[in-house]
């Protein structure tokens, strides 16, 4: 995946310093007109441009309002929100036997706010528009899956390719003469390729990009939603009044309540939640974008008037710490750090048990992928506080099984790569006592959080273990085990092909991603799941939460599983 | 005159100069690689190098400081093939995070914080100046005592205490303002002018407090000057020789004084502005900064320098206006 | 009929440290066409005796009594208001440092214009005008070109023509110098004296000449009162002030400053310092520096104030000692013998 592609999504990780539980109060969303106002301090939505859109939120707000795309998540509460179904398409696509070519049917009456109908030569642009270069930070899932011959490198984009290059991608992707029908040509087996398609990446885009092409297309999208850009002024706001062109008959789920929809940018964070909390200024109809300001979790949640319009759920991501395994090669002494860490601690410090999050027993959340999760077994007795008595049996186990290591961990000692900030620097000193009751010498790595990705990923400046996060880009753990414990598979901070055991694995892992049956895949990856904790590939950190709170004229506002974040389409505002 | 102002713009712009190759140099000397900053989820070194060219920080410093000054007499080309475009001239660059070239950016930029940095500049020298000249003429009474208290605590409360505050009660606990947003005051005066006031007089406060110490300084040592008993002696009506023999001689000082602060608020008031959401020069500062926007953040340091630069040569040009004496060479 | 008349004129300044009694009960007339010298050195009160006349004290600061009356009115007792129509029309005054008291901001031209606007109703030009002419009558060459030139740009000796022509734009019936020519060249000082004395005549006003320097005086008065720690201690014209004194201090003063109408071997300083007026002598303020003391009897000289007796018509003293003895005294003094 030679690409420019940047993974905002994984950033957002430590963006997120707490989260919690309450039912979400999915109130029956009836309100149709009003405005609905969205409020955040960011300056601007990373990017609404479907191709380079590749954060939850954003995806959730552009999927819901401007962007449809092949197929979508049914919009709604709990497991509802993550069922697969058609949008643009008559249905979820049809693989072929052998799972490397897929095809999907468009539906009619399909417009883009112009009403110029989409067909497949827009959908296959769209697509097409990915390998460009002038178009960064979207997820390079195209690029990796699709049959290009010569793949990215032979392939420029649409901007700058020849008419032999335009034909490699053309070869790939392949329209049907009445423009109806789309086929993808995989370079590899998928059983959930449609999955793939629910990201913007395969949404379509006008030709011409409505006259504003490459940059310049991320604040002037051309919209194929229910709403359009009224206007658009970074660092203020974002107005999307409603597409005249768009027709309910065409959608099967969008609801588009509000006659107006405005995100007011640069909201000062504190600011923001007084409003919602009051109901000053903007905020009986405002949702906070950014969740909720830590300081005010308590007050939030132990508020009466507060109770039906606050949300505290799971988002999509895992934490966890990776265990370089080309360092750390020793099992018991990875089971011993794991054993010895006072996890309770740690989650203190990130909101406790009712803003930061349940502890994970492993990189599959219950909570996005029930289909995949299994609960791990054979850890029965760490202690969230740590168990020092069985990490001192297994440093002990360590000291005859590899003595090197041994020596290696308890006097030159291991070092920790932290992205630099308070709570890491408070985390590092619990974690240091918490090993050195055990022997084990802990150094820590502070790096600056904006090139903390760059240090890990190279295995040259990554130190033993490393704090990390991930959320699945699609509902199906072949996001998740795959890129995180698969050599080149994205975010193998592990390095688990210096285990002895990797072939084994990786075979295991291919057999999963090819298995047709989604339920038997399940169990497949709750299996590998449980390998990779037995392998102590990683510490598990948490299944994170998040919380979201709105003003009282808001209705229906629920967090929607496949974005970890509200789901904007039965947000109204009460009659 | 003529040639003094030649002179000393010609002096203003090889300082700009100087201060682009500065900003520039210091930010290649950090200790962080621009590239690897565009790298999250499936970073490889690939993808860092590809972002390093497409950034334009593949190449050597020198380099890199040439196209900008190119940028500035001839514009500057972005992008592939069909997709690529033109910054005109004088380009600053293009800010990649924020998808627009600098210039426009801070064009944009310009208006709101010249209206923050004018009301609030105007407030705080008028205010200041008429709350010293009042401790001044009361002086050692009950007057200068209440401002002298209030000028230590105006002094000592940080503009984003004091910002904040206002913003958490004022605005958001009770509502009786409404909330920040930005108009120009062109399209809507009403609303400009109920959204500005209190960042107007948050970002007023310091400064006020300031100046109305200074104020009575000067009044009460120009106040024993002999040609202010000289204009008493006339027969002047006393407002007469406060207005125009006491005042005058600190017009100097307090309009170097106001200009430079002028100057300085035209760079950006960051945190009033983050605070009170307007989209200006210190907000798009803050935001380059914390990017790592490089384009933005030379732009927008040329900027407030250039604004610096062409308020000491107007103070100096004043300075021959206002006092006598002063004799431009 | 004297045109100002002063009567027990008492300026108190109170600071931290006490109560400074400036100025204790100097009374004097004075009539149009007649120069009065008021001598002393440095705080003796008479610099705070004219700037109390002219009504130029901080009442907040200073507390003034008795009166100062002009054609009948008494401006002490008399509103701002009234005060003001007074100060530069019917009363001007000269300061000493013509530099620091022209504003340094205006042309010479605009600050005589302003002076004779704020009194009389014209148009700018009309005044403007008016300062011309002013300064081409104290001497200014070509004064419509140095009108517009700012204080800077004058010398010493122009300044002061230009202060006097601001002081007399209103032909003024008192004009008070205060130190006229302390701080010009001594060749200028007898230009700005003439001068001083040529507009008087002109205008036939009263003039109260302030000074330390006898010269002066000998130069344009016609009387003279000598101060001494706030209060008038001799008074007379001024032939019995300069040949006939009295008052030891006189007599000091003038065995300090050289004349040229009289021979004399060497100058006698007078010994000490003036007194604090924040404590002064119980009796004569003058006692601990006067050197005739030991010919007066008794402690009076160190317990009781002497009063400003007469001693000829128009000449006035104050001290214990007897008149013939007075005289005696100083003329020894004088003479270089003790």
């Amino acid at each position: 995946m030679a690409r420019t592609k940047i993974g905002a999504k994984l950033s957002a990780v430590f963006a997120v310093s707490a989260l919690l539980i309450s039912a979400c109060g999915s109130s029956s969303a009836e309100g149709s007109g009003g405005t609905v106002t969205y409020l955040t301090h960011a300056e601007q939505i990373l990017h609404l441009d479907p191709q380079r859109n590749y954060t939850g939120q954003d995806l959730a707000f552009s999927v819901t309002y401007l962007t449809r795309s092949l197929v979508s998540y049914a919009p709604g509460a709990g497991a509802a929100g993550t069922e697969l179904v058609a949008d643009l398409a008559t249905d979820i696509g049809t693989p072929s036997e052998d799972l490397k070519t897929w095809t999907f049917t468009l539906r009619d009456g399909i417009t883009f706010e112009d009403g110029s109908p989409i067909t497949c030569a827009e959908v296959a642009y769209g697509v097409s528009r990915s390998y460009a270069d002038d178009l960064t930070d979207g997820p390079a899932f195209a690029e990796a899956f699709l049959d290009v011959e010569g793949g990215y490198a032979a392939y420029p984009g649409p901007y700058e390719a020849t008419a032999e290059q335009q034909a490699l991608f053309d070869a790939a992707v392949e329209c049907s003469e009445d423009g109806k029908t789309i086929t993808f040509h995989l370079n590899s087996p998928m059983a959930d390729f449609n999955y793939t398609t629910a990201l913007l990446t395969f949404s379509p885009v006008p030709l011409d990009e409505g006259g504003n092409v490459g940059e310049a297309y991320d604040k002037n999208i051309v919209s194929s939603g229910p709403y359009k850009i009224a206007s658009y002024t970074t660092g203020k706001s974002l107005n999307l009044v409603r597409n005249e062109n768009w027709s309910a008959d065409s959608d099967p789920f969008r609801k588009a309540l509000p006659d107006k929809v405005v995100v007011k940018f640069a909201q000062d964070e504190k600011g923001i939640d007084e409003y919602i909390i009051n109901g000053t200024g903007p905020g009986k109809t405002a949702l906070s974008l950014d969740g909720i300001y830590p300081d005010n979790l308590e007050a939030v949640f132990s508020s009466a008037d507060m109770e039906s319009r606050r949300l505290n759920d799971y988002d999509i991501y895992v934490t966890y710490t990776a265990v370089n395994v080309a360092k750390m090669t020793c099992l018991p002494i990875r089971q011993a750090v794991f054993y010895a860490t006072d996890r309770e601690a740690l989650r203190a410090l990130g909101g406790g048990s009712q803003f930061g999050g349940d502890f994970a027993d492993g990189v599959i959340k219950p909570a996005n992928l029930p289909t995949d999760y299994k609960p791990v077994t054979g850890y029965e007795d760490a202690d969230p506080a740590g168990n020092v008595v069985k990490a001192q049996e297994l440093m002990d186990q360590a000291k005859t099984e590899c003595p090197d290591e041994y020596t290696r961990v308890t006097t030159k000692g291991i070092t920790r790569d932290y992205a630099d900030g308070d709570v890491a620097r408070q985390g590092f000193a619990i974690t240091q006592e918490a090993l050195a009751k055990v022997g084990i010498k802990l150094n820590a790595n502070f790096i600056d959080p904006g090139s903390y990705y760059g240090v890990i990923l190279n295995p040259e400046t990554q130190g033993d273990l490393s704090a990390a996060g991930w959320g699945p880009d699609w509902l199906n753990a072949s996001t998740v085990i795959p890129p995180l414990f698969i050599d080149n598979g994205g975010f193998n901070v592990s390095q688990t092909k210096a285990d002895p055991d990797y072939a084994a694995f990786a075979a295991l892992v291919d057999e999963a991603k090819a298995n047709p049956d989604r339920a038997s895949q399940g169990a497949q990856w709750a299996a590998l799941n449980q390998y990779v904790m037995e392998k102590m590939w990683v510490l598990p950190g948490l299944f994170t939460k998040t919380q979201y709170h709105w003003g009282s004229d808001l209705t229906g506002v629920y967090l929607w599983q496949p974005y970890g974040c509200p789901g904007f389409n039965d947000i109204g505002v009460k009659n | 005159m003529g040639i003094y102002i030649f002179r000393r713009t010609l002096y203003a712009i090889a300082l700009l100069f100087v201060i682009s190759l500065v900003v520039f140099v210091l930010f290649s000397a950090l200790p962080f690689d621009p590239a690897s900053l565009t790298c999250g989820k499936n970073c490889t070194t690939e993808v860092i190098e590809a972002n390093r060219i497409r950034l334009g920080y593949d190449l050597p410093m020198w380099e890199q400081y040439v196209k900008f000054l190119q940028g500035i007499f001839i514009g500057r080309d972005y992008g592939h093939g069909v997709a690529s475009f033109t910054c005109p001239a004088p380009a600053l660059g293009y800010s990649f995070f924020r998808q627009e070239c600098v210039t426009s950016l801070l064009i944009t930029a310009l208006p709101p914080t010249i209206w923050l940095a004018i009301g609030s500049v105007t407030l705080w020298v008028g205010t200041g100046i008429l709350l010293g000249i009042w401790a001044a003429r009361r002086r050692g009474g009950a007057p200068d005592h209440i401002i002298n208290v209030l000028t230590v605590f105006a002094t000592s409360m940080p503009t984003f205490l004091t910002g904040q505050m206002a913003l958490t009660f004022l605005i958001g606990k009770f509502g009786w303002i409404p909330p920040p947003d930005y108009y120009e005051p062109y399209q809507n005066f009403p609303k400009f002018f109920s959204t500005m006031f209190l960042p107007w007089i948050v970002l007023a406060l310091p400064g006020l407090a300031i100046y109305a110490r200074l104020t009575r300084g000067f009044v009460l040592e120009t106040g024993s000057e002999d040609f202010v008993r000289t204009a008493r002696a006339k027969g002047l009506p006393e407002k007469t020789i406060l207005w125009r023999h006491t005042l005058r001689p600190a017009l100097s000082p307090l309009t170097t004084l106001a200009a430079l602060d002028l100057a300085f608020m035209l760079g950006g008031a960051v945190v009033t502005e983050k605070i009170f959401s307007i989209p200006g020069l210190g907000r798009l500062t803050i935001q380059s900064v914390i990017q790592y926007d490089l384009p933005v953040i030379v732009g927008t340091t040329i900027l407030a320098a250039a604004f610096i630069v062409v308020a000491n040569l107007i103070v100096d040009i004043l300075y021959s206006v206002i006092d006598p004496r002063v004799r431009l060479k | 009929m004297s045109y100002l008349e002063v009567k027990d004129l008492r300026v108190a300044f109170p600071t931290d440290d006490g109560l400074v009694q400036a100025v204790d009960g100097v009374s004097f007339n004075i009539e149009r066409g007649k120069t009065l010298g008021i001598v002393g050195e440095s705080g003796s009160g008479k610099s705070v005796t004219s700037l109390a006349i002219m009504s130029l004290l901080n009442r907040k600061h200073a507390i003034i009594s008795g009166e100062v009356i002009i054609e009948g009115k008494n401006l002490i007792t008399a509103d701002e208001e009234t005060v003001r129509s007074y100060r530069g029309h019917e009363m001007a005054m000269i300061f000493q440092d013509p530099m620091s008291s022209l504003h340094p901001f205006f042309s010479v031209g605009d600050q005589v214009a302003e002076a004779y606007k704020v009194h009389n109703d014209v148009s700018d030009e009309k005044a403007f005008d008016h300062a011309i002419q002013m300064l081409d009558r104290v001497g200014i060459p070509e004064p419509a070109k140095r009108a517009s030139d700012f204080p800077h740009q004058f010398s010493g000796g122009m300044r002061q023509r230009a202060m006097i022509a601001m002081a007399l734009c209103n032909d003024p019936s008192l004009l008070i110098a205060d130190e006229p020519t302390t701080a010009l060249d001594v060749t200028v000082q007898a230009q700005i004296l003439s001068l001083i004395k040529d507009v008087q005549k002109e205008f036939n006003s009263a003039v109260i000449v302030i000074t330390h320097d006898l010269g002066v005086v000998a130069e344009v008065a016609d009387d003279v009162m000598v101060m001494y720690a706030g209060r008038v201690v001799e008074r007379g014209t001024v032939n019995d002030i300069f040949y006939r004194p009295e008052m030891p201090y006189t007599v000091g003063l003038l065995s300090s400053a050289p004349r040229l109408d009289q021979v004399s071997d060497r100058l006698i300083p007078i010994e000490g310092q003036p007194p604090s007026l924040l404590r002064l002598p119980a009796g004569c303020s003058f006692a601990p520096r006067c050197f005739a003391k030991s010919h007066v009897n008794g402690d009076a000289c160190d317990t009781t104030m002497p009063e400003l007796l007469q001693t000829r018509p128009g000449h006035d003293v104050r001290c214990h000692l007897e008149s013939s003895a007075r005289i005696s005294v100083a003329k020894q003094r004088l003479a270089g013998e003790n």
